[in-house]
């Protein structure tokens, strides 16, 4: 599903962000990428839906070689990945609704095709009681699941998630995480950045761990080491 | 088109929003455009002030009083065949007393002295009034002609030329001045627009960030910053448009009483030619506001 071979990316001067990754993320797959800060994690997240560019090296999503995929087709990438971000949040003035169909709307989908997606991916969360509420209303953990229902409006195949539980308790960590695991559950490939040891230790999933930038261990059914 | 459609909601929401900065917008795209309509109207209100002075432009040709009444009518009946010429009044030597006489009525001092003189010192005159200020040097070249020259007494262009001259100048020093006004404006205009648009980018980066993510086409993005500025623009005309019609009604029958009666058509100018004025006025600013949004996207929207 995602391909990475040989891949360095430098910002300029001269810091590096990732150094010789090579990866392969198979359909169905959840993946856990852990590591200090400071180490690549986002980068190798941000090169999977072209947010980021490679230095050098070769990238393919789901067969389609995205190394150097051309402004115009960047909404097209957009479209089949979901991404829940770090600094990726929820729009203050528009209810749960409005959010999670504001990313439709733009895509240009129609009305109708709206007021059944919402709904579907709002249940998914299990917020489909709280759609007018706004963003402020609403707890920590479910302003996350908001903006994890706004990522999965398009059906994506692969779900990008950089330390959505960053913010989050110990429960709400949890139910961020079960959320994940169903959406995985459901065939949906799930990327997952984070460093939370607890969460990557009772999911017993793929871990790969950066280190300055590197891939210095990647094991199926892993554990936090550091 | 649900996509158009779309960015059109999004524009009016941005309008709505930073209302303040849109209101500050606006209302300097119509102060510019003022300045405009005001340097319109005055080219009006000028060309009509001319043209009204052209008309009492005359020339009186004085005989001298022997001169035989056929040579009056001859030297009337050639100037009348210029092509110049707008009409000629004829005035007999009897008829030139009567008027004299008459404007200094109350004047004994002169009715005594013309006494003094003893019958009618005053000669026949022909009054030429011609279409416009520059065709009375052609005119008065002809009356040299030595057909006429013997008989004619003097020529005495009336002064009106002074008045269309200093009309002239001062409208044209009005309209640098008015022209330079508005080009400074526009300029201001185009620094604000752009300027609203480099605001409404950074409060919307947020917005923009996700609509990006989320797989938004680059055209999508831009549109509503782009159909935004076609309502400044729409807005900005409108609102100088309703300005501009009510003044011109006001200061319409004004201009008329100051040109005796005689209407100036301004308004009726307006009412003419408002789709073409206005239109043009809008589809200028469009296009200037279009720019201004442009340069500030390519700027400040990272795409
Ligand atoms: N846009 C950028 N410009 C310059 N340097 C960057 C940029 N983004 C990240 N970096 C640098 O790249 C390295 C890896 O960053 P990042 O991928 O964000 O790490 P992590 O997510 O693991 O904390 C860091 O040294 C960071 O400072
Ligand atoms: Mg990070």
């Amino acid at each position: 599903m995602i391909h990475f071979k040989n891949i360095n990316k430098t910002y300029s001067p001269n810091i590096v962000g990732v150094r010789n990754v090579n990866l392969h993320i198979r359909p169905g797959e959840f993946v856990s990428i852990v590591g200090q800060s400071g180490t690549g994690k986002s980068t190798l997240a941000k090169l999977m839906f072209a947010e980021e560019r490679p230095t050098s090296g070769q990238i393919a999503v789901g067969g389609w070689d995205i190394t150097r995929i051309r402004e115009h087709d960047v909404p097209l990438l957009r479209r089949q990945i979901g991404v829940v971000f770090q600094d990726f949040k929820l729009l203050v003035r528009r209810t749960v609704y409005e959010n999670v169909a504001f990313a439709l709307e733009v895509a240009g989908t129609p009305a109708r095709r709206i007021r059944e997606v919402v709904p579907q991916v709002l249940k998914i969360v299990n917020l489909q009681e709280k759609g007018d509420r706004y963003p402020k209303q609403l707890s920590g953990g479910e302003q996350q699941r908001v903006v994890v229902a706004r990522s999965l409006v398009h059906r994506p195949k692969i779900l990008v998630a950089d330390e959505p539980t960053g913010n989050l308790d110990t429960i709400h960590t949890r139910e961020i995480i079960d959320l994940l695991r169903k959406i995985n559950e459901f065939g949906t490939t799930v990327v997952l950045v984070t460093h939370n040891r607890e969460v990557v230790n009772a999911l017993k999933k793929r871990v790969i761990t950066l280190e300055g930038g590197e891939i210095t261990s990647d094991v199926e059914e892993g554990r936090y080491k550091l | 088109m649900i996509t158009a459609l779309r960015a059109v909601k999004f524009a009016f929401q941005n309008f709505g929003r930073n209302f303040w900065l849109s209101l500050i917008t606006v209302s300097m795209l119509v102060l510019t455009l003022l300045t405009v309509n005001v340097l319109m109207v005055l080219q009006q209100v000028a060309s009509k002030a001319i043209a009204f002075a052209e008309e009492r432009i005359e020339v009186s040709v004085y005989f001298y009083p022997a001169t035989a009444e056929e040579r009056i009518t001859g030297a009337a009946g050639y100037l009348r065949g210029l092509p110049q010429v707008r009409d000629v009044e004829v005035i007999t030597s009897d008829e030139a007393l009567r008027r004299f006489s008459d404007r200094h009525a109350a004047d004994e001092a002169i009715l005594q002295s013309l006494d003094e003189v003893g019958g009618n010192p005053f000669g026949p005159t022909l009054v030429v009034k011609a279409y416009g200020a520059d065709d009375f040097p052609f005119i008065l070249d002809a009356l040299d002609n030595p057909q006429f020259r013997n008989d004619i007494r003097e020529k005495d262009f009336s002064s009106f030329e002074d008045i269309i001259d200093r009309i002239r100048s001062t409208t044209d020093r009005i309209q640098l001045f008015g022209m330079v006004l508005s080009a400074i404006f526009l300029l201001i205009a185009t620094l604000i627009v752009f300027n609203t648009v480099r605001i409404a980018i950074f409060i919307h980066r947020e917005e923009i960030g996700i609509m990006k993510l989320v797989g938004a086409t680059n055209a999508f993005v831009r549109a509503p910053f782009l159909i935004e500025c076609l309502i400044y623009s729409l807005f900005s005309v409108a609102f100088t448009a309703v300005i501009v019609y009510s003044s011109v009604a006001v200061m319409d029958p004004k201009f008329s009483a100051f040109f005796g009666g005689e209407s100036v058509g301004l308004l009726e100018y307006f009412i003419r030619n408002w789709y073409w004025i206005f239109g043009m006025q809008f589809v200028i600013l469009t296009i200037i506001n279009m720019l201004a949004t442009m340069v500030a996207m390519r700027k400040y929207l990272r795409v």
